[in-house]
């Protein structure tokens, strides 16, 4: 058990990674010991990350709040169960993906977009607004708008798979095997669906790159 | 926004970057605090359901569920081939016995039945004994040579052993074919017999004549009774008795056309009158 308890913990990517494992696990400890409040401290640490990785799948606030929350419950019901074999988040992270591939698969017919705002303190983004309405004139919140419709239309013209790998690298910042461990497949594969997702997204988005 | 330093290229990760700006306000996770605590109450009150352990297990025997029909799968074919393997590549022989005197012949069953046919079934009985291999059917003097068994065939047959036993097979073949012909001629000689039976039965049979001469003409009283009712109406035509039945037949002739019809003929007849009214 404690092989398998250290080859889970050398698959989290980082040093700051494997603290953040450490305290969780820590956290984790006192729920199963049954200090039910302890877990409000998971909650709030974790849930603009996991609600942001559905958000960005769902491309729907109302379904990704649903969602993030019925990750949250599923999770805390669950957490017996939790062995510390993989990071607390890694656990976490596969819930969230899983239920909302689940919530996708269901309702493939029915897409409805939702938009949360951009954040106008984000520097890069910012920047990439300049840039692209720096020769047009055109107004950046207007502009802003446009592009934050084309991408999410270009996301959702990923598959479910795609789209996740996608979220979970670019967007959520995840390293190669924690998606890996989430997707429940090889790196190799991750690999090559973040290399199909990215081309055909840059077929979509090819207007708005500038070289 | 204004402010901001000058970016000169735009790439797809760049592009993402702003998606990942695309964050909730803060109110939002007012809402999503309360909807959380609320879901998460349920679910401590809400009892499982009597199943969900079940579902466990499902669960985990779903990862074993491709090796398993796999398995299945292999075992099953291989069950079937056995089961269904040709039992011998040598064509086997269905035979039946013929006894015809104290000559025991086997017969191919296609010709059995034209045999039995043939054949008066007092005379010569027919023995429909179907073996697979006649090994023991030999009369006084023959000797049947005995066909391959199923049994020999099953599994492993060495090379040796399939050309004897194809040897013996044509040799068997050619006395039965050469059984068959003499069965055949014994068949042809009862056919014979029985046709000149049947012929000399048919000559003892009385001449044949025509159909209408063989119908005989009534007699005399028979053919007065069969003509009674007319003949008794033209030979009482004289004296009163035949007055008297002729006016009752008159009578009874125009009292049934009154009743029958309401058209008053023009003939009246009444006693020994006969009116007629123009």
């Amino acid at each position: 058990m404690d092989a398998v308890k250290s080859l889970g913990k050398s698959l989290v990517a980082s040093p700051e990674r494997q603290l953040e494992a450490n305290s969780d696990l820590a956290i984790v400890r006192r729920v199963q010991e049954g200090d039910v409040a302890a877990f409000d401290q998971l909650v709030l640490k974790y849930r603009g990350r996991v609600y942001g990785v559905v958000y960005n799948m769902t491309s729907n606030r109302e379904d990704a709040s649903d969602l993030t929350q019925d990750a949250f419950i599923k999770s805390f019901q669950s957490i017996n169960r939790f062995q510390g074999q993989s990071a607390f988040f890694t656990w976490l992270y596969r819930i969230a993906v899983n239920s909302t591939l689940t919530h996708l698969r269901k309702n493939r017919l029915r897409t409805f977009f939702s938009f949360e705002k951009i954040n106008e303190d984000d520097k890069v983004s910012a920047e990439v607004i300049a840039a692209l309405t720096d020769n047009t004139g055109a107004d950046q919140e207007t502009f802003a708008r446009e592009l934050q419709e084309k991408l999410n239309e270009a996301m959702q013209k990923l598959s479910i798979r795609h789209r996740t790998v996608i979220t979970l690298f670019e967007i959520d910042g995840l390293g190669h095997q924690e998606i890996a461990e989430i997707m429940n497949c090889s790196v190799g594969t991750v690999r090559s669906r973040l290399h199909y997702a990215k081309q055909l997204l840059q077929a979509e988005l090819q207007p708005y790159i500038r070289r | 926004m204004n402010d901001t330093p000058r970016k000169t290229t735009v790439t797809l990760e760049d592009l993402l970057r702003v998606k990942r700006a695309e964050q909730p306000p803060v109110e939002f996770w007012a809402d999503f605090e309360r909807g959380m605590r609320a879901k998460q109450l349920a679910a401590i009150v809400e009892p499982r359901p009597w199943w969900a352990p079940f579902i466990r297990v499902g669960a985990r025997i779903a990862r074993y569920q491709l090796p398993v029909g796999a398995t299945a799968i292999l075992a099953i074919t291989l069950f079937t081939l056995r089961e269904y393997q040709p039992v011998n590549s040598n064509p086997v022989f269905e035979s039946t016995v013929t006894e015809m005197g104290n000559h025991v012949v086997p017969m191919p069953v296609a010709s059995k039945l034209d045999v039995a046919l043939v054949m008066p079934a007092a005379t010569s009985p027919v023995v429909a004994a179907a073996e697979p291999a006649p090994t023991a059917a030999a009369s006084g003097s023959r000797t049947v040579q005995p066909v391959p068994s199923a049994a020999t065939a099953v599994g492993a047959v060495s090379h040796v052993a399939m050309v004897n036993a194809e040897l013996s097979s044509a040799r068997y073949m050619a006395d039965k074919m050469a059984d068959n012909l003499a069965a055949a001629q014994a068949s042809d000689s009862n056919l014979d017999q029985m046709l000149g039976h049947s012929l000399r039965t048919m000559d003892n049979l009385p001449p044949r004549s025509e159909p209408l001469a063989q119908i005989s003409v009534p007699g005399e009283s028979r053919l007065y009774r069969l003509l009674g009712g007319s003949v008794q109406s033209v030979s009482v035509g004289s004296g009163d008795s035949a007055l008297r039945l002729n006016a009752q037949a008159a009578r009874h002739l125009t009292e049934r056309r009154i009743s029958e019809s309401d058209v008053i003929s023009r003939l009246a007849v009444g006693g020994n009158r006969l009116t007629v009214k123009f």
